[in-house]
């Protein structure tokens, strides 16, 4: 047992008004797996995801993580502590300065008199330059956010999630807004950080390039049911050829 | 030098919610707070009035009356507005400048209009309606100008702002194709603004309705001149229905308003 | 799609055809208002008499040529200003301690993720006396207000706040809404309490926005502020009615400039500050 289950996904379905969105998905994901999500849109990725950031709720089946389910962690403190997430750059805000939206992250540990202090004053400052030193923007502590472009913009958000350190990070579609050349960058960097820090990742792609570059395991979703989920390297042209085809065309 | 500039521009907003603070604070001590500042009866008359809000005096003549006054506040908002549109159309075209041709006319025709706008408006229609008042005496006519003078003068300014605003490409495609500049207008500038100016002008009504309202304290009638009579015969059951009449109307437009906005933004 | 949407246009133009052709047939037919009547000999005499009037002329020593006047009116100026900034100043914290639960996005959780059942209920009480205190103009406020509290400035200064309270909280109220929804649903997840993320991701977002309201309605309440003084509610308005029922022409003359003179000043200084932030 030293790669131990730290999430277990069992028989999760949900719906969207008449819309099957997942139909009795189950996998697990053992401590310190790097996993790409893939498939066409609308899958099912951003819905399995946001099931497993408790944004919703599944209608059947449970999520176990770290062997308690979901609904212990009822406490978004508790939660935030296992579950970081990170989106497009869009989740930043954009008009405070960096340091601030890098000390979002602490939010969770902080009471809010500091919180207030920590706008006008910024508290434990070192953790947040320090973690803007490792994803390569020490210059733009007090930068205005909004001014930055957008890879140095989800380099911002890779701090916080340095910052907050969970266990488990999920990304939702990282690069998804970048150049080619940025989308690199980050993707590098998130999953050199999260081997560093030991952490599980998790991100749906919509680059079958990327995923099987950096990531170990593929799960890819279609029409809302697991379609294989296989090591990076055994994936085979065939499948990903079927994965992407149009329904009227398997007709 | 350049992390100050930095850091300036960083917390500028702080700078200038900080002196807007200090201001506010200021001003409060214009107030001596510790003498008397309510009546010896102040609070229990509070307190009728509050009171009165839950029975308004729901009896068949005030109601007559409540439904006389809003149409006379609605037909008062309505007649100037039409006044303050026509106002505003000439004064804002002029104002935009973008009638004139040379660079030189446009700024002096500019600079004119737009200081007349901008005095039409600066005096409150109140204070427009006392000076018709005083020297024509007592007409529903002086609470129409009174009312289109300064609404005119916004409806104005905010109409020649739209028109600078347009985009050139289109105007510049129709100069070239031979157009003179009242063809541009007609072509070009009015048919680009009309949706937004339409969404201005239904919110401005609005406005002018409440304006309307208070035109009686000047002695035109309306729901102000009721609320204010009932006010001195301390009927507070009666102001609170006339209160009524005139957010009921004002709901209604704003409304009314909101679905035009809507559907004109589409 | 394309049919009922060009039909209420429609019905609103006609409708507000309709409005304004009553009301002139109202004003001309119904009140017997005769435009030529305006112009009479007797009323030009009253007009020419009154405008010279406040021009001074054949007035001994007019007001805007007497020193103690001008300090009077110069220290009812600073009151009138005093007065709006304090309207202003309620009528922002009242905003602030209300704004949040009457936003829509709050109410139904889908900003800060945490929804309370009691939500709905203060977001309907808040928004209904945005609703009451918007559609009551200020002068009508002054008048019943007035009633309560001694003449002075502050009841000037509450009446304005009363009426701009319910604008400001709409307006303000709206922005919220409008927000980019991201940042603080990704703070929430981060976990983030429903007031750090207020402090976090909404104000910061909002605040530019913020000021460029509160300093038009500021202008706005500047012009106002002569209005509620006729009331009783102090500044230069009082004395305004003061001299009118006195005919002290050439006193109106001087309050007049002073008044206007503010109302450019407060412009300015409002358009100014505007860019500052932008």
């Amino acid at each position: 047992m030293s790669n131990p289950e730290i999430l277990d996904i069992n028989q999760i379905s949900k719906h969207f008004e008449r819309k099957v969105a997942l139909s009795s998905l189950s996998f697990s994901v053992k401590k310190g797996e790097r996993v790409a999500l893939i498939g066409p849109s609308g899958a099912g990725k951003t819905t399995l995801l946001n099931i497993l950031a408790s944004v919703i709720e599944p209608d059947e089946g449970q999520v176990f993580l770290d062997g308690e389910p979901m609904q212990e962690y009822a406490d978004r403190k508790k939660f935030a502590k296992k579950i970081g997430i990170i989106r497009q750059q869009f989740d930043l805000v954009g008009q405070l300065p960096v340091i601030h939206n890098v000390l979002a992250g602490k939010l969770a540990d902080w009471g809010f008199a500091k919180s207030i202090l920590s706008l006008l004053i910024p508290q434990e400052k070192e953790a947040a330059i320090r973690s803007l030193e490792r994803v390569g923007l020490p210059d733009k502590v007090y930068e205005r956010t909004a001014n930055l472009s957008g890879g140095e913009q989800q380099r911002v958000a890779l701090a916080r999630l340095l910052v907050q350190s969970p266990q488990i990070v999920l990304a939702d579609e990282p690069v998804a807004s970048l150049d080619p050349a940025r989308a690199e960058d980050v993707l590098f960097m998130l999953t050199k950080l999260a081997a560093e820090e030991n952490q599980t990742l998790i991100a749906s792609l919509h680059s079958i390039d990327y995923a099987r570059k950096y990531f170990d395991r593929l799960i890819a979703l279609k029409d809302g049911v697991l379609f294989f989920d296989l090591e990076a390297d055994k994936v085979t042209d065939e499948q990903l050829k079927e994965l992407y085809q149009l329904k009227e065309l398997v007709r | 030098m350049n992390k100050l500039s930095l850091a300036y521009e960083l917390h500028k907003r702080k700078l200038l919610t900080l002196l807007l603070t200090g201001v506010f604070i200021w001003s409060l001590f214009a107030v001596q707070w510790s003498t008397g500042l309510i009546h010896g009866s102040g609070l229990a008359t509070a307190g009728q009035i509050f009171g009165a809000m839950f029975q308004p005096d729901v009896s068949a003549d005030i109601l007559i009356i409540a439904l006389e006054s809003s149409w006379i506040t609605l037909a008062y908002a309505a007649a100037g507005m039409s006044l303050a549109i026509i106002l505003a159309f000439f004064l804002g075209i002029w104002a935009s400048g973008v009638l004139a041709s040379g660079a030189k006319s446009r700024y002096f025709m500019k600079g004119t209009f737009r200081s007349v706008l901008g005095f039409m408006r600066a005096i409150h229609e109140l204070v427009w309606a006392w000076l018709f008042v005083a020297s024509f005496g007592l007409s529903p006519y002086a609470a129409v100008f009174a009312l289109a003078i300064p609404y005119g003068g916004i409806l104005g300014r905010i109409f020649a702002d739209m028109l600078n605003d347009v985009p050139k490409e289109p105007i510049q495609a129709l100069e070239s194709a031979g157009a003179s500049r009242i063809q541009c207008l007609i072509y070009g500038y009015l048919p680009n603004v009309r949706a937004n100016i339409l969404s201005y002008v239904m919110y401005r009504f609005e406005c002018a309705v409440r304006s309307s309202a208070i035109m009686s304290f000047v002695g035109l009638g309306g729901l102000g001149y009721q609320i204010q009579l009932s006010l001195d015969d301390l009927q507070y059951n009666e102001v609170w229905t006339f209160l009524f009449f005139l957010i009921g109307v004002v709901v209604l437009i704003d409304l009314w308003s909101s679905q035009l906005r809507r559907r004109l933004a589409l | 799609m394309r049919k009922p949407k060009l039909d209420f246009i429609n019905f609103s133009v006609i409708l507000s055809l309709l409005i304004i052709a009553g009301s002139w047939f109202y004003i001309i037919v119904g009140q017997n208002a005769s435009l030529t009547a305006l112009f009479t000999g007797k009323n030009l005499e009253y007009a020419a008499k009154f405008f010279k009037g406040l021009f001074g002329v054949g007035v001994e020593d007019p007001a805007f040529t007497n020193r103690d006047s001008w300090s009077s009116a110069l220290s009812l100026t600073l009151d009138t200003l005093q007065m709006s900034i304090m309207a202003i100043g309620f009528a922002t914290v009242t905003m602030f301690l209300t704004v949040i639960p009457a936003t829509r996005t709050v109410a139904n959780g889908s900003l800060t993720l945490s929804k309370k059942r009691y939500s709905w209920i203060s977001y309907g009480l808040i928004r209904v006396s945005y609703v009451f205190s918007r559609a009551i103009p200020e002068l009508v406020w002054a008048m019943v207000i007035i009633f309560i509290f001694k003449p002075g400035i502050l009841p000037g200064a509450i009446a304005l706040a009363l009426h701009n309270f319910g604008i400001l909280g709409k307006l303000c109220a709206e922005v919220i809404e409008d927000l980019d929804k991201r940042p603080a649903r990704n703070l929430a997840s981060s976990g983030a309490s429903k007031w750090q993320i207020l402090m976090y991701a909404v104000l910061p977002a909002v605040m530019p926005q913020y000021l460029t309201y509160i300093l038009y309605r500021w202008e706005v309440i500047m012009r106002t502020t002569i209005v509620v003084g006729f009331v009783g509610a102090g500044g230069l308005g009082q004395q305004f009615k003061m001299s009118m029922s006195f005919f002290h022409y050439t006193d109106i003359t001087l309050l007049l400039i002073c008044y206007i003179v503010l109302v450019f000043i407060a412009d300015y200084v409002s358009e100014k500050s505007r860019n500052f932030v932008k």
